[in-house]
């Protein structure tokens, strides 16, 4: 150790610390890490290695999750390249914390509500209240928008989404196309009027079917949406369809109620322009866009909107033909606000 | 300790956006100790507020405003040299900006620096400081960011783990990682060997950072063979970066250890991984004290290397390779620095570089290819129909081939003070008068009528050159392509788009070079025009820019260190070599 001190040629105060004892106590505690190292790993080598890999990147500090499933650590393997290893591990590692920090929450919540009223009553002892309603529970709820669904799959105004991109899309944009599927499907549920989802080009087995399974469970086969392996255009007369892309040269002037619009149900992550309209131009169909321009400031971002805030958009059209109410489902970061009104009503 | 680093990245994260506001307050009541701290804080800024929003309000105005400018002047275009070569884009930008005169956004960072303290601390000083930082809630790591960040001394560093290790009796991987991160930048080769043997004995693999840091250390070293084994290791899991394999390269060929360096060297090529200029330049230096005919081969193999992947050398790699070539005993080579007129004649040796034309080879792949990957791509509706392409096609075959293909839309909005259409009149008036089979296409809205596509203008300009429009949601471009392609390489086209998103569309580099070789030959470009009075394109280049060689010569374009190139321009000077 005397050697190292002299080595360095640090000033006087130097001397008096030991700047390299570290060493030794790290050179003590070697021995028995490595007996605990080398007992595991009865694993396929590679996904070993991949695991050991995980673990020093969390050591270092970077985003990595705590905990990997097997599912995850195959999509990982197969990854080609280090940045989409890392990519997948970060958000890997976002989805933990937000887990986590969930969690977390729920059991505040529940310690909080605990707290403020204790089960010391017993149920004997509540006296009845005088009410005109019985509780209105949720599934009384659901009922009444079941009831309104199965009214529009009778009368209802039909929208059609295309889901003939399953072969566009990576496995994120899948999910991600399915989640706004999700939401836009509860959104429409919900409306006054709702509309007559259409799922058309549907792949029985394909990687939307699956996906769809995984997420709505037992719940798919009763859905009050028609679900056809057919074409738009085998179901509905051609001249009333509709196609709507942002990169049709049509503008949508107004909400027609005879016309059967088609939404492609398509997340587009990478730089596909034109698929869309390619697809429209294809089966020969009329195109159009929303008057983002006309009505907003346009600052940033693409003009193609997620499926949930199309169907927003449409639905509030229908019920009021309002274009400014219905352009306020479009984000608000990508505009600076709408137009004035008067301009927008001169031209 | 541990809690605190699972979560790491989030709180590093929260640090950087944060630790502002655990600094600030406390800046004024540090013991006297600390005395030798410099904090610059957002408390100074604070005085001297710029609102940051204003900041940027500002700049996107001034954006626009740049847009609108552009679009006015319209002869924003008048270079003297070719839009290909080396500093045209930049001359641009620096041109729209002096037309914008637009003064730099204020950029202000929002970090915290705390300067790391001067002098080593002992455990006592080192845990006083932690307390008066208990926001921070890593301290050793953020202390040792500010360390790498102001290079301090290596024993403030030791310092400080050794009051960790004091503290904890252990010392975490990423404080060992990034305390060799200081010991690299400082060539602490002691240093090094210790971390590594620690680090080594007590983790059984590790990660990239730390083995890249490790190979790069100890490359230099006497133990650089350690180097290639954790190369090795680094290739089980990974492919290991062009840095990686360039330290071990380095390390062999300072070593004398030809064969590895070229083996290595080799290896990476394999893999697809791009081999670092100074890597290369390593190889030359080498070459001029090692002499033997296989490393000879080798570098060679290196100029092909640089001749087939269209690498073009940096100013140093070019001089290694002029002094290795002039370091060849028995040879006589003689090297000078020589730009190339547009006639494609040598001024150094007079010789003829060569011709930008493509074989007839070439020319039928990239002719195919175009129609493969840029018309058609996944779907032909996506730029065209169907229709559309065979009414072109058949529109093409029916006629001669064509001397000059002219993009329509684009040429007629060279310059926004004047009138599209007799813009495209002036200039076809002007191709015409040189006896030229011309073709010009445009879009169906140009026929409407319209007090931008003036009938008269239009119906005249029919009468002197063939026209093909195309639908008005159609691309114009990928028909532009086709046309020049299919009437043969004597045809040019006269387009001011660069087509680099339809060069994006091809799917492998090969043909990507091919196209961008044709094009450089055959896109000829308006350079000044003023209504009526003068029309005039720049030139088109009649030879390569590529390393090339005749046995007795080579010719080698390399990059000016003072001139910024795109990846779309080539470089303008040359390294002549000659054999006497």
């Amino acid at each position: 150790l005397s050697a190292w001190l002299n080595k360095n040629t640090a000033p006087s105060i130097t001397e008096k610390l030991d700047l390299d004892g570290w060493k030794d106590v790290m050179r003590t505690t070697v021995q028995e890490e490595i007996r605990e190292g080398t007992s595991e790993s009865e694993e396929d080598p590679r996904v070993a290695a991949t695991r050991e890999l995980i673990e020093m990147w969390r050591l270092s500090g970077k985003a990595v999750p705590e905990n990997i499933s097997e599912q995850d650590l195959k999509i990982l393997i197969e990854s080609p390249t280090k940045t989409s290893k890392k990519k997948y591990l970060q958000f890997l590692a976002k989805k933990e914390i937000l887990k986590k920090v969930k969690k977390e929450k729920k059991e505040k919540q529940k310690a909080e509500k605990r707290e403020l009223n204790p089960p010391t009553q017993e149920d004997g002892d509540r006296e009845l209240k005088n009410t005109f309603l019985l509780k209105f529970w949720s599934r009384s709820e659901d009922a009444l928008y079941n009831w309104r669904a199965a009214q529009a799959m009778i009368f209802g105004q039909p929208l059609v989404f295309d889901m003939d991109y399953e072969n566009c899309m990576s496995r994120r944009e899948m999910e991600n196309a399915v989640k706004q599927l999700l939401e836009s499907e509860g959104m429409n549920r919900r409306a006054l009027d709702p509309f007559h989802l259409h799922y058309c080009n549907f792949k029985t087995d394909g990687a939307y079917h699956k996906e769809l399974i995984k997420r709505y469970g037992d719940a798919w086969d009763k859905l009050f949406v028609t679900v056809t392996e057919k074409a738009h255009v085998e179901v509905f007369p051609q001249d009333q369809l509709v196609y709507l892309t942002a990169d049709s040269p049509n503008v949508m002037q107004r909400f027609e109620h005879d016309k059967i619009y088609i939404i492609g149900s398509l997340v587009d992550k990478s730089i596909q322009t034109g698929v869309s309209l390619a697809r429209a131009k294809r089966l020969n169909l009329a195109t159009a866009r929303l008057p983002l321009d006309k009505y907003l400031q346009w600052e940033e971002g693409a003009k193609n909107l997620t499926l949930n805030q199309m169907v927003s958009i449409l639905l509030t059209l229908k019920d009021t033909g309002d274009w400014k109410k219905a352009l306020q489902f479009v984000p608000t970061r990508k505009h600076a606000g709408f137009m004035d009104v008067s301009f927008s009503k001169n031209q | 300790m541990f809690s605190i680093q699972t979560s790491g990245s989030v709180l590093q994260t929260l640090l950087k956006n944060h630790h502002t506001f655990y600094l600030m307050p406390r800046s004024q009541q540090l013991p006297a100790v600390f005395k030798c701290f410099i904090f610059t804080t957002s408390y100074q800024r604070a005085k001297n507020p710029v609102d940051p929003k204003a900041g940027t309000a500002m700049w996107r105005s001034k954006g626009r405003d740049e847009g609108k400018e552009e679009r006015r002047t319209g002869k924003d275009y008048s270079s003297s040299f070719n839009v290909f070569s080396a500093g045209a884009s930049k001359k641009r930008a620096v041109l729209l900006a002096a037309l914008s005169n637009g003064e730099q956004p204020v950029i202000s960072s929002k970090k915290t620096t705390l300067s790391p303290p001067e002098k080593p601390l002992s455990a006592e000083e080192w845990g006083k400081l932690m307390e008066e930082f208990q926001g921070i809630k890593q301290f050793e790591e953020f202390m040792f960011a500010q360390m790498i960040a102001h290079n301090s001394p290596i024993d403030v560093a030791k310092s400080l783990l050794a009051a960790v290790a004091q503290r904890d009796g252990d010392i975490g991987y990423n404080l060992l990682v990034k305390y060799l991160v200081l010991c690299v930048s400082q060539k602490q080769t002691k240093e090094i060997y210790d971390v590594h043997d620690i680090l080594k004995a007590r983790f059984k693999t590790l990660e990239t950072s730390a083995s890249s840091l490790l190979i790069k250390g100890l490359s230099d070293s006497q133990r650089w063979r350690d180097a290639l084994v954790l190369l090795e290791e680094i290739k089980k899991f990974i492919i290991p970066s062009k840095g990686n394999y360039g330290d071990c390269i380095k390390a062999a060929l300072a070593n004398r250890e030809i064969n590895t360096a070229c083996m290595l060297f080799h290896e990476m090529l394999a893999k697809n991984v791009t081999p670092n200029l100074d890597v290369l330049q390593f190889f030359f230096d080498t070459g001029k004290c090692v002499n033997d005919t296989d490393f000879k081969n080798e570098l060679i193999y290196i100029l092909n290397y640089l001749r087939n992947n269209q690498v073009y050398p940096g100013e140093a790699l070019m001089e290694s390779i002029k002094h290795w070539f002039e370091s060849i005993p028995g040879e006589k080579w003689k090297g000078n620095l020589t730009t190339v007129k547009n006639s494609g004649k040598c001024p150094s040796c007079e010789q003829f570089l060569e011709s930008i034309n493509l074989t007839e080879e070439e020319y039928d792949i990239l002719k195919e290819k175009i129609i493969k990957d840029v018309i058609h791509g996944t779907d032909t509706f996506r730029k065209t129909t169907p229709q559309e392409l065979e009414v072109f096609q058949r529109f093409v075959n029916q006629r001669p081939p064509f001397d000059i293909v002219i993009d329509g839309l684009n040429v007629a909005r060279v310059c926004h003070k004047n009138n599209p259409s007799q813009t495209l009149l002036d200039v076809v008036n002007h191709l015409v008068q040189q006896n030229l089979r011309l073709l010009v296409l445009g879009r169906k809205h140009m026929l409407n009528g319209s007090r931008q596509w003036n009938r008269n203008n239009m119906v005249a300009m029919q009468k002197k050159a063939d026209f093909f429009f195309t639908d008005n949601v159609s691309e114009d471009d990928p028909f532009l392509l086709y046309a020049t392609l299919h009437s043969g390489s004597h045809c040019k086209f006269v387009t001011r788009d660069l087509l680099r998103d339809h060069k994006a569309c091809l799917s492998d580099s090969l043909t990507r070079r091919l196209f961008f070789k044709w094009q450089r030959g055959h896109q000829m470009v308006l350079s000044d025009y003023i209504s009526g009075k003068k029309i005039k394109f720049e030139p088109v280049l009649n030879y390569d820019t590529i390393v090339q060689t005749t046995g007795n010569t080579w010719h080698i374009p390399y990059d000016d260190s003072n001139l910024e190139r795109s990846s779309y321009e080539v470089p303008i000077k040359w390294l002549c070599l000659q054999q006497k």
